[in-house]
This record gives structure tokens, C-alpha cells and sequence, in this order.
């Protein structure tokens, strides 16, 4: 397990550092950069030219790469050229509300499209079945900027409210912050709900119709224990699995969703800083998005160790 | 002379409120009038103190007045930084930091009393010394500012006495006091930029002059302003504090709106009015702009160097259909300058030439150019412009009959301030805004290199002589037939063509009182406004 670890960690390490390389060509290879967007239409060329040197574009790209890996090397991440605060503290509070809708949108996606999985795939093609199944198609098919707007709109003109503009942390008020955060994790629970079911549904058919479930029923085993010993146990794997990459859907939901409701997570941080051109920003958030991905997909196989005692032979 | 600038002080405003008072019930065309003074109208009977949240669907991308020109800084700094003069709606500039000034004979040297009694927000006095610094760091290409450029004239700044600043400059230049305002720049105290964190830490805490002081600014999500209680001017402002909310999508915004999460929008897309018409308890009101939608013909692009095709392409477009087509009824089509610079600078409509549509003579200038069998250009949109796509499609049928074929290319804001920068727009929609004042919004636009910078490679000697002349001319019916001509210049050669000005459109609740959008698209009107709670 320890060398595995390190193996992994090792090769997490370098696919971060190439990652790191790409990012920080590919942003600058977008035309446009700070100063033309802080410029505008205005300012002449020459302060223009003395704002690229204040922010080091003067240098050649390799030594601008190498002046920021020596900084991050150090764990800092440089400052914001346009908020002029430090990129550490921008992705720290960003990372935390993506992470808390991230999270907080797994768990709602996994306690409802687990059990309408199973119910779904135990009844399979039975009218419940159905029913789940349709309810499904929409939620597969609607993009998650539309249900969010259909949300909003639709409990605004029921309701005659809507999730109050500013965000406040959990630590601050928990009340408060699930006010605000209910829709958009409504909004993008509502797809990985569909996903997740169907996906259970799908796993939990295709083991009722093994043959040791077969045998199982046919020694007369209780139905409890045929579910939580033979169906349920098999099932979980694929379900940890599917977890991981949902997580890193709902990241990739959130950017949208962080926009639509005014969230200052870490998509919307990323969305701002392409548009300012504000590379310190864009690379950073970039690399822990990376890093992020990483982690996940090293816990993803931790825990299938823990679960699948084969994987652990190998 | 106009009319207006004929009117005392007290006469003008009190057209002004008439106007006022008749366009409230009308809501069918823009306010046309706006009121004397600093920042708006000064109320009879406000009520002091409350907080008014005010949405915004641009955020800034930073509060620094110094090196950032975004238009969506400028709407909010200028409530908390201060400028000499003011940029008053009539055109002319008004007195803010400035007590008054004097010209000398030769036009090259002016002498500005500065306003006694003023606190920074740093609680430190404003003296001459920090108005000589303050320009002086603007005006110095080194410190990477971008109203460097608009300040080139000048060739000294220095304090002569604890309250009087000299400025000199190397031509005469009529437009400085408006120079002087608040777009770039302001006061702030001596020695401020030695601190080389200053500039960053211009988004933590203010240090103006202004009514209300920065109190938090988080990247995203909001912008708390709270009164500046050492104000200068008695009494003001009205609330105790402004809280701007980011909300970067239209229609959470008017849903915001209907749910009082936010009491004040100005709306980005005149048309999403529409969506809150009607609605109990919320106000809407049109003002004039000084924004202009245009489209742009760069002499780079071929075939764009030739005069007789920019003649064909704007002999071909009629304006009041692409304006209906992008924002429909809620704008002015133009001739050869912004709506709200019409009246005191603009070239009288009917004498505009080169409108169209005249497909006819079009059709006979490109056969004339050697293009009888048609021609493709490409024209370029930017990302997130909305009225650019209903634009292209209609300029397209429009170019189409007279045999010039369009592509259209959509392309990233910072990719096409890039081509803009760099003098190859190539043919292009444009959306840009202006001070008060022909000479900010021509000079740099139009004057040939290295004066201007001739974004359009329009390369006019004669353009460029009289935007020098109307620089320096300070008779202000003289300087108007200066500019008249050069707009007919700018009209017959096309390097651009001015559509439309989008009306501002601001949606308040009913508690909301007393705000007046300036046409900038700056929110001055805060510094008067007042909760009627």
C-alpha cells in the first residue's frame, strides 16, 4: 500500500507539472492579454508598454514560467493582476463554495438516485419503472443553465422569492447559506440524479439476473440478504466509481450555475480571469482544478481497495 | 451658441426639471433633461440614511482609477474618487475638487484654485501638493496609465501654493478642464504610489475624496460603499451606504428585481425592459447616453482603403433598421456623434452626408470602384455584445443588395481590443462611449499618428488639422463650426459610421428616489439619491 501510494503520488506529481507547463503556454497563446484589457480603447502605447513590464509580459515566456514555478514552488501563488489580491486567498474562498455546492450536490444526487435506481432497476419495467425512467429522460436531456432558469423563474413567480444575492459562508450562517445554495444544487443535483439512477438501475438488473442471485432464490436465502449480500455489495463498486466522476461533472456544472446565481466559486473566479486576462488567477485556479481531479480520482481508487478486496492483489 | 448654454444657471435647471416632470409620465422617450449641478439634482426634502442595493451585471475588474479604463470601474469609482472638474451632462465641466481657474491669454497655462475643507477618506486634507501629484503620476507614460494619452498636452503640473495648482501646457487645449474630470485618474494623496502594493490595495480600502468610501470588494459576488461622513459637501451624500451586488446574467437579475432583492438596475440590454414592464412597485426610466454603437471601417483591410466602397457600405445601411433590429425602439439613430452630444457639438441630422439608404448611387460607387460583380467581406462581432448578432444579420440583408456579400465572425472582447489596438480592426461593430466633449471623443479616435491613434488607419491630414484647431479654440461657437466641418469630413470619408446610442435604462424600485443616470452610464446620481422609507 505505501509503495503504491508513492507511485502514485510520484506520477500525480509530474502529470501536475506538465500540466502546469500546458496552462500557463495555452493561456498565453490566447490573443489579447491584461493591458490591451485594461487599456481598452484608451491609453498610449507607451503605458502600455510600461504596464507590461510592471507585470513582467516583457520577458520571454520561459522565464516568466520559471519565475512562477519558483513562487509556487514556494506555495505562492502570486497575486491577482487585476483584484490585486493574493491568488491564494481568491482560490481558497472560491475553492470552498464550489466545493461545499460540489459536495453538498453529490450527496443530495446520491441519497435520491440510489434508492430510485435500485426501486427502479428491482421493478425493472414494471410501471414504476417507467415512471422513474421518464422522469430521467428529462433530467438527462435538460441542460443545467435551463433547469436552473426554469428554477429560479418558477419558484420566483410561485412563490414570489428568490435566493437573496449575497453569499454568506456556512460559518457564518448556516440558515443563510443553504438559503441561497438550495436552488443551484437543486438545479444541478437534478441531472446526476437522472445519471445516477439510471446507472444503478442499469447494475442492479444486470446482477438480479446473475446466476448466483438465481441459485440464491432458488435455496429459498431471505430476500434482505440476497439484496444487501449479492445485489447491493456488487453494485457498490461501480456506484464509487461513478461518484468520482461525478464530482467532477457537478465541477464542471458549477461554472454555469456559479453564474447563474451569483456564487463566487471557483468557476465563475476561472470565467473572470480568461476574460481580464488575468494569468496568475486563470494558471492557479487552473492547477488546483488539476490537482483536484487528481485527488479525487486517488481517492476513487483508495477506495475501491478498501471495498474489492481483489483490487488489492493486484 | 445653443440654446441651452445662452441660460443662467437657474433658468437651465429649471427647464430641466420641467423636463423632468413632463418625461416621468411620458416614459416614451429618453429624459432629455438633466439637471445642473454636481452629481444631480439636490433634493427638497430627502430622507437621510438607509443602504440601497443596486445590482450589477458588469463587475468591475478591479477599482483602481489609475490603471484600469474598464467602463465597469469608472460607473463605480467615480462615487468614491474625485476628479478637478465634473463632467456636467450640458458639456460643459464644472468645478469639483477645483474651486475655479483661470486661463492665461495664450491659452497655455492654467492657473486652478483648489476647493478648501476636503478629506481624503484617508482622513488626511487635500492640498495642491496631492492635485500636482496625483496628475502628475497620471500624465507619466512610466506609471502605465491609460489616460496617459489624454494628458500628453500638458508639460507641467506644479503646486505654487498650498491651494493653487499651475498647469502648463504645450498647445492650447479648451477641452482640459474636462480632461481634468473623472475617467482617469483622480486626487488622491502626495506619495500614494510609493507603496508599491498601492495599486492592489485599491480594492481593499478607497482613498479618494468622494461621498462614499470602499468598505469590501469581493471578486464575484459584491462591493460594500459606505457614506464618507467627512464629506465635503454639507449634507451629503443621502444613504448610508450603497451595496452592489454582482449578478452577471440579465435575467436573475430582473428576477431580483421583482423579488426586492436589489432596489436599483441599469440594464445592459435596453430590450429586457420588456420582462418587468408592468410590474407593481418598480420604476422604469430611459436617459440619454453618450454610448454609441457603431460600426467601423478600417483603411488596412482591403478593399476598406478604398473611399468609394466605405461610401457604397454606408450609402447602403440604414441605421434605423439595424437599430431596430438589435434594441429596437429603445435608442436614438445617429448622425455623426453620440445622442447626448447632439444637440451642443453634433452636425445637424439633415445635413449629415452619405446616409443612406441610397442603393442606387451604392451600387454606381462600387461599379465605379471595379466591383460590379460583387464583393465578400468579413465583419466582425465581439462575444457578449448582444446587439452585434441581430446587427450583423440585418446589415448583411442591407449589404446584400447592393452585391457585398458578409461573413460574419464572431470573436473574444480581448482578441478584438487586441486587432483594435494594433490598428487592424478590419471591418468591425464597434460599442464604445465618450465624455461630454468632441475633443475626448475625436481626437485620440481620428487624429493621425503619432498624435491620435487612428485606430481606422483613416489617415486624414485635413480631419487631423481641424480636430487641432477645435482643440484649441476656445470660443465655444467657434469650435462648434470647427467640429461641424470635420463630422462632415468623417461623414463623406466613412472610416466609421455611428448607428445608434442605446438609451441608458435604469429599473428602481418605488423607494427609490431622487437618481439620475448620467449619460456616461456612471452612477453619480448615488451622491443624490435617497430612500423615501
Amino acid at each position: 500500500m505505501g509503495a503504491y501510494l508513492v507511485k502514485r503520488l510520484a506520477a500525480s506529481l509530474l502529470t501536475a507539472l506538465l500540466a502546469s507547463m500546458l496552462v500557463f503556454l495555452l493561456v498565453r497563446l490566447v490573443p489579447g492579454d491584461v493591458v490591451a484589457q485594461m487599456m481598452g480603447q484608451a491609453g498610449g502605447e507607451a503605458a502600455a508598454g510600461a504596464m507590461r513590464e510592471f507585470f513582467g509580459l516583457d520577458q520571454p515566456v520561459y522565464v516568466q514560467y520559471f519565475r512562477w514555478l519558483t513562487q509556487v514552488l514556494q506555495g505562492d501563488l502570486g497575486t491577482s493582476w487585476t483584484r490585486g489580491l493574493p491568488v491564494t486567498m481568491l482560490i481558497g474562498q472560491a475553492f470552498l463554495v464550489t466545493l461545499e455546492i460540489g459536495l453538498l450536490t453529490l450527496f443530495v444526487a446520491t441519497v435520491v438516485g440510489v434508492p430510485l435506481g435500485i426501486v427502479a432497476g428491482i421493478y425493472e419495467d414494471g410501471p414504476l419503472d417507467t415512471f422513474i425512467q421518464s422522469i430521467n429522460v428529462v433530467g438527462l436531456s435538460a441542460p443545467v443553465f435551463w433547469v436552473g432558469l426554469m428554477l429560479l423563474v418558477g419558484v420566483s413567480s410561485m412563490f414570489a422569492w428568490s435566493p437573496p444575492l449575497r453569499y454568506v459562508p456556512p460559518a457564518r450562517s448556516l440558515a443563510d447559506n443553504l438559503s441561497i445554495l438550495a436552488l443551484p444544487i437543486a438545479s444541478l443535483a437534478f441531472l446526476q440524479i437522472a445519471a445516477y439512477s439510471q446507472f444503478v438501475r442499469q447494475n442492479v438488473v444486470s446482477a438480479l439476473h446473475q446466476e448466483y442471485v438465481r441459485t440464491a432464490v432458488a435455496k429459498g436465502v431471505p430476500v434482505r440478504t440476497i439484496f444487501f449480500k449479492h445485489i447491493l455489495r456488487n453494485v457498490l463498486i461501480p456506484i464509487v466509481t461513478f461518484m468520482g466522476l461525478i464530482l467532477i461533472q457537478i465541477l464542471g456544472g458549477v461554472v454555469i450555475i456559479e453564474s447563474l446565481f451569483a456564487l463566487p466559486g471557483l468557476g465563475r473566479l476561472l470565467l473572470t480571469a480568461i476574460e481580464t486576462r488575468d494569468y496568475p488567477v486563470l494558471q492557479g485556479a487552473l492547477l488546483i482544478v488539476v490537482v483536484a481531479a487528481m485527488v479525487v480520482n486517488l481517492v476513487v481508487d483508495l477506495a475501491y481497495r478498501l471495498i474489492d478486496p481483489r483490487v488489492r492483489v493486484s | 451658441m445653443s440654446f441651452s448654454r445662452m441660460l443662467d444657471r437657474k433658468g437651465a435647471l429649471r427647464i430641466s426639471l420641467m423636463g423632468a416632470a413632463v418625461l416621468g409620465l411620458l416614459h416614451s422617450a429618453p429624459a432629455s433633461a438633466q439637471s445642473e449641478g454636481l452629481y444631480g439634482p439636490v433634493a427638497d426634502n430627502a430622507v437621510m440614511g438607509g443602504r440601497l442595493n443596486m445590482g450589477l451585471l458588469v463587475e468591475p475588474p478591479g477599482l483602481d482609477p489609475f490603471h484600469q479604463a474598464a467602463d465597469a470601474r469608472i460607473r463605480v469609482s467615480v462615487l468614491m474618487y474625485q476628479g478637478l472638474f465634473y463632467e456636467a451632462p450640458s458639456g460643459t465641466a464644472e468645478p469639483l475638487l477645483a474651486e475655479s481657474y483661470e486661463v492665461s491669454d495664450d491659452g497655455l497655462t492654467y492657473t486652478i484654485k483648489v476647493r478648501q475643507g476636503v478629506k481624503f477618506h484617508t482622513g488626511a486634507d487635500m492640498t495642491a501638493e496631492d492635485v500636482a501629484y496625483s496628475y502628475n503620476y497620471i500624465r507619466d507614460p512610466e506609471n502605465g496609465s491609460p489616460g496617459a494619452g489624454d494628458f500628453a498636452i500638458i508639460t507641467d503640473i506644479t503646486a505654487v501654493d498650498a491651494t493653487t495648482v499651475e498647469i502648463k501646457l504645450s498647445t492650447p487645449n479648451a477641452s482640459l478642464p474636462m480632461t481634468l474630470g473623472n475617467k482617469y485618474g483622480a486626487v488622491v494623496p502626495a506619495g500614494t504610489f510609493d507603496d508599491e502594493n498601492a495599486r492592489n490595495l485599491m480594492n481593499a480600502q478607497s482613498v479618494g475624496t468622494g461621498p462614499f468610501k470602499l468598505a469590501e470588494f469581493v471578486p464575484n459576488s459584491h462591493i460594500v460603499l459606505d457614506k464618507n461622513e467627512e464629506y465635503w459637501e454639507q449634507g451629503m451624500p443621502y444613504l448610508d451606504g450603497v451595496d452592489f451586488a454582482i449578478l452577471p446574467n440579465s435575467a436573475s437579475m430582473l428576477v431580483a428585481l421583482r423579488n426586492q432583492r436589489v432596489d436599483l438596475v441599469a440594464l445592459s440590454r435596453p430590450q429586457d425592459v420588456q420582462q418587468v414592464e408592468g410590474v407593481e412597485g418598480l420604476e422604469i426610466e430611459r436617459w440619454p447616453s453618450l454610448g454609441q454603437a457603431s460600426i467601423d471601417l478600417g483603411s488596412e483591410t482591403k478593399p476598406l482603403d478604398d473611399v468609394r466602397v466605405r461610401q457604397a457600405i454606408s450609402l447602403a445601411v440604414d441605421k434605423s433598421e439595424v437599430m431596430q433590429a438589435s434594441i429596437g425602439d429603445f435608442g436614438t439613430v445617429l448622425g455623426t456623434v453620440p445622442a447626448g452630444l447632439q444637440e451642443q457639438w453634433g452636425l445637424p441630422l439633415d445635413q449629415v452626408p452619405m446616409q443612406g439608404p441610397d442603393n442606387e448611387k451604392a451600387k454606381a460607387l462600387l461599379a465605379e470602384a471595379g466591383m460590379t460583380d460583387g464583393v465578400t467581406m468579413t465583419l466582425t462581432t465581439i462575444n457578449g455584445y448582444d446587439w452585434m448578432d441581430a446587427a450583423a444579420v440585418t446589415l448583411r440583408e442591407q449589404l446584400g443588395e447592393i452585391g457585398v456579400t458578409l461573413d460574419i465572425q464572431k470573436v473574444d472582447l480581448g482578441v478584438w481590443i487586441n486587432n483594435f489596438r494594433s490598428s487592424q480592426m478590419g471591418f468591425t461593430f464597434n460599442d464604445w462611449a465618450t465624455q461630454p466633449d468632441p475633443n475626448l471623443l475625436f481626437y485620440r479616435h481620428f487624429h493621425k499618428k503619432p498624435e491620435g491613434a487612428d485606430f481606422r488607419n483613416w489617415a486624414n491630414d485635413e480631419a487631423s488639422a481641424l480636430l487641432d484647431e477645435g482643440r484649441a479654440e476656445a470660443d465655444p461657437a467657434k469650435r462648434r463650426e470647427i467640429y461641424n466641418e470635420f463630422q462632415t469630413i468623417l461623414a463623406e470619408t466613412v472610416p466609421t459610421i455611428m448607428l445608434f446610442s442605446p438609451d441608458h435604462i435604469t429599473v428602481r424600485s418605488a423607494r427609490v428616489q431622487n437618481y439620475v443616470q448620467h449619460p456616461t452610464g456612471w452612477y453619480y446620481g448615488l451622491a443624490r439619491t435617497y430612500l423615501s422609507e
